[in-house]
């Protein structure tokens, strides 16, 4: 297990790490939220020993963590690096010998890698010839092809089409069903609520909600209540105390509510107006938690 | 994995990549070539006759110059006779420089003005055995000189003091500068990340000085080892124990690359862009050049002067003056101990602290650290 102790760094005038705490378990994924300069970057150079703390603890399995244990992580950092000029399969086997691999187990893990990525017939090509997807794609190859116990990924998805999140998506499920523990971080908040279990987010440089996405999102105090209604007056609203309107469009009304507003008393004066087509109630999306969360 | 084998594995690939550059095969080439091709000149040019100018003290005896003609003949060489008055006009005319030798018969001598020519001592002694019709072994002439000869090179010792000098200055510029590009380049494109995260940057920076530097080693050696054995064979018209100084070169490559590499290998570090790479570099490039101008001057003047001793053990001038000391005039071996020794220390003090900023500016990115925040981030722990 991965845990981060109260972490804390300046660099200069800005407090870019203050009191940053989560942890990420063997076998979770964990998704790593927050907004630009929250710290995100700061906090996982930190588990590489890239940046060093002024105070607290970066903690494996309960210890600090020491250079040979490093070796069995796996870190693509967010700006991409690898060697352009080297054979992309040469250079993935290379990365598996730094992370201790004898010289036959990195190639061999290598052309697996590039198997499993589709990039099999280009591992004699330089890193420099290929598109930007598939550099990504080597990027990844590199972080993974050692087994890491620990899988931290600065911005994986960012510049992926469709399909290749989709892949990278399956990869890392499969990481963690392997056992690892995957920390990843990521702007795209319906993919990290549909790939995670568990999320952190951090803002200014502290964690200000963590845990797994469920408890989080029904710890909320606010309620998702969405209404399809036809034939409605188009300035309707209902009169329940603590319900506000979020968002009204094309005979759709997004209210939010109180934790402890009935739904039923909503729904109930909604039939007295018009024909209910829909309804929704539920706990907010990741998204509207973050928003929440980390509003300035 | 312990700290070897990391080392190992850096410079490992350093030599793979840069031996599949073909940079590095094309260079060594190159080099034979002027070497070897310069062993076929140096043929060529000897084939031209060439003309002594030789004094005699009157009496000329008869058929001297047809003699010395006949002597000169195996040796692609003439001889140009000139009957002088007396031994002071002789003289006056060898210290003029109008004159290669004198002959003065009436002593059984040649006498040079400050290094014997051995083809021309040979000439005449044939030459004047034949009109005396004495027959060998019995040495007729005896050769001397007007000044004291060890007081001064030949050309050969100077021309391998200065090609070798030229050629480890050159050396140590071309490998330091891919040490630093290297460094570089592995910070621009963020690939240091990856590998500090499994790699401490001093085993990253010593694989990439051993890795790098093992290349110039293998290349001095090649050719280097090519003249030593042209020198030893006798193709160049030089003393083969000059050989021994090119092989110095060697030794003294490995050496000034270890300890100019990691000063370039820190000057990347401080560096973040590619394009800041070759300003980040001058200082030490500078510093390089400046070594060899103070060692070249010095030792043009005078070889042997206090400075040019102190020069061949102090450390930033040493490989560059050492070797090139070595063929002009000798060095002692109490100097030799010495010199390897202030290095070695010289080396260990540098390795230390161009660790210590290579770390510090290795993860550094934004503009180009000046040399007192780089050193103020050295001194952190």
């Amino acid at each position: 297990m991965l845990s981060l102790k109260d972490v804390r760094k300046r660099f200069g005038s800005v407090q870019a790490l203050d009191g940053c705490s989560f942890s990420v378990e063997r076998g979770r994924m964990l998704g790593f939220l927050g907004p630009n300069g929250a710290g995100k970057t700061t906090t996982m150079r930190t588990v590489f020993g890239l940046v060093e703390p002024d105070a607290g603890a970066v903690l494996w399995d309960h210890r600090p963590i020491r250079l040979d244990e490093r070796l069995r992580f796996g870190y693509m950092p967010e700006e991409r690096g690898l060697y352009p000029r080297m054979a992309v399969g040469e250079q993935l086997a290379y990365f598996g010998r730094l992370h201790g691999m004898s010289a036959a187990s990195a190639r061999a893990a290598a052309a697996a890698w590039l198997d499993r990525l589709g990039l099999a017939d280009r591992a004699g090509a330089k890193l420099e010839e290929l598109s930007h997807g598939n550099q990504q794609r080597a990027q990844l190859a590199a972080a993974l092809l050692h087994e890491p116990e620990l899988l931290v990924l600065d911005e994986p998805l960012a510049g992926l089409d469709p399909v290749a999140v989709q892949t990278l998506a399956e990869v890392l499920r499969d990481e963690a069903e392997r056992g690892a523990a995957v920390l990843f971080s990521s702007h795209q908040l319906e993919l990290v609520e549909d790939m995670c279990e568990d999320v952190a987010i951090v803002d200014h440089g502290r964690v200000v909600a963590t845990g797994d996405i469920t408890s989080l999102k029904r710890a909320s105090h606010r309620r998702l209540i969405t209404l399809q209604l036809s034939g409605a007056p188009p300035d309707w609203l209902p009169r329940v105390p603590g319900v506000e309107l979020e968002a009204r469009r094309d005979g759709h009304v997004r209210l939010t509510a109180g934790a402890d507003v009935d739904p039923e008393q909503v729904l109930a004066q909604a039939e007295e107006t018009a024909e209910v087509v829909g309804f929704s109630y539920g706990p907010p999306t990741l998204s509207e938690l973050f928003l929440e969360l980390v509003a300035r | 994995m312990t700290a070897r084998q990391a080392i190992a594995l850096v410079a490992w690939r350093e030599i793979h990549e840069h031996l599949r550059s073909k940079v590095f095969i094309w260079s060594t080439v190159l080099l034979l070539v002027v070497v070897g091709g310069s062993t076929a000149l140096s043929s060529v040019l000897h084939t031209t006759d060439k003309t002594y100018r030789v004094v005699v003290v009157a009496p000329l005896p008869g058929g001297l110059d047809a003699a010395l003609q006949r002597a000169a003949k195996p040796f692609e060489a003439k001889v140009k006779l000139e009957a002088v008055r007396s031994a002071a006009a002789a003289r006056a005319r060898l210290e003029t420089r109008k004159a290669d030798a004198a002959l003065v018969l009436s002593r059984n001598r040649i006498v040079f003005q400050k290094t014997i020519d051995t083809k021309l001592a040979a000439i005449a002694d044939g030459g004047v055995r034949s009109v005396r019709r004495h027959l060998p072994p019995a040495p007729e002439l005896t050769a001397a000189t007007v000044e004291p000869p060890s007081s001064s090179s030949s050309d050969a010792e100077t021309l391998v003091a200065m090609l070798g000098a030229m050629m480890l200055l050159a050396s140590l510029a071309v490998y330091g500068q891919w040490v630093l590009t290297g460094v570089v380049e592995e910070k621009a494109n963020r690939v240091v990340e990856v590998i500090v995260a499994t790699v401490r940057p001093r085993h990253l920076m010593a694989g990439k000085v051993i890795g790098i530097g093992l290349l110039g080693v293998a290349q001095i050696a090649l050719i280097g080892g090519l003249a030593a054995a042209l020198l030893a064979a006798g193709v160049f018209d030089a003393p083969a124990s000059l050989g021994a100084s090119v092989a110095l070169l060697v030794p003294w490559f490995a050496l000034g690359f270890a300890l100019y590499a990691v000063a370039y290998a820190a000057a990347g570090a401080i560096a973040s862009r590619t394009q800041d790479a070759s300003s980040a570099g001058l200082p030490v490039t500078y510093t390089l050049l400046a070594m060899f101008w103070l060692g070249y001057v010095t030792l043009s003047v005078n070889a042997d002067s206090v400075l040019a001793q102190l020069l061949t053990v102090f450390p930033p001038t040493a490989p560059l003056v050492l070797p090139a000391r070595s063929a002009l005039v000798g060095v002692p071996i109490w100097q030799h101990v010495l010199a390897l020794v202030l290095v070695l220390v010289a080396i260990y003090a540098l390795v230390r602290l161009a660790g210590r900023i290579y770390g510090a500016g290795l993860l550094r990115s934004g503009p180009r650290l000046n040399l007192r925040a780089a050193l103020r981030l050295a001194r952190q722990p």
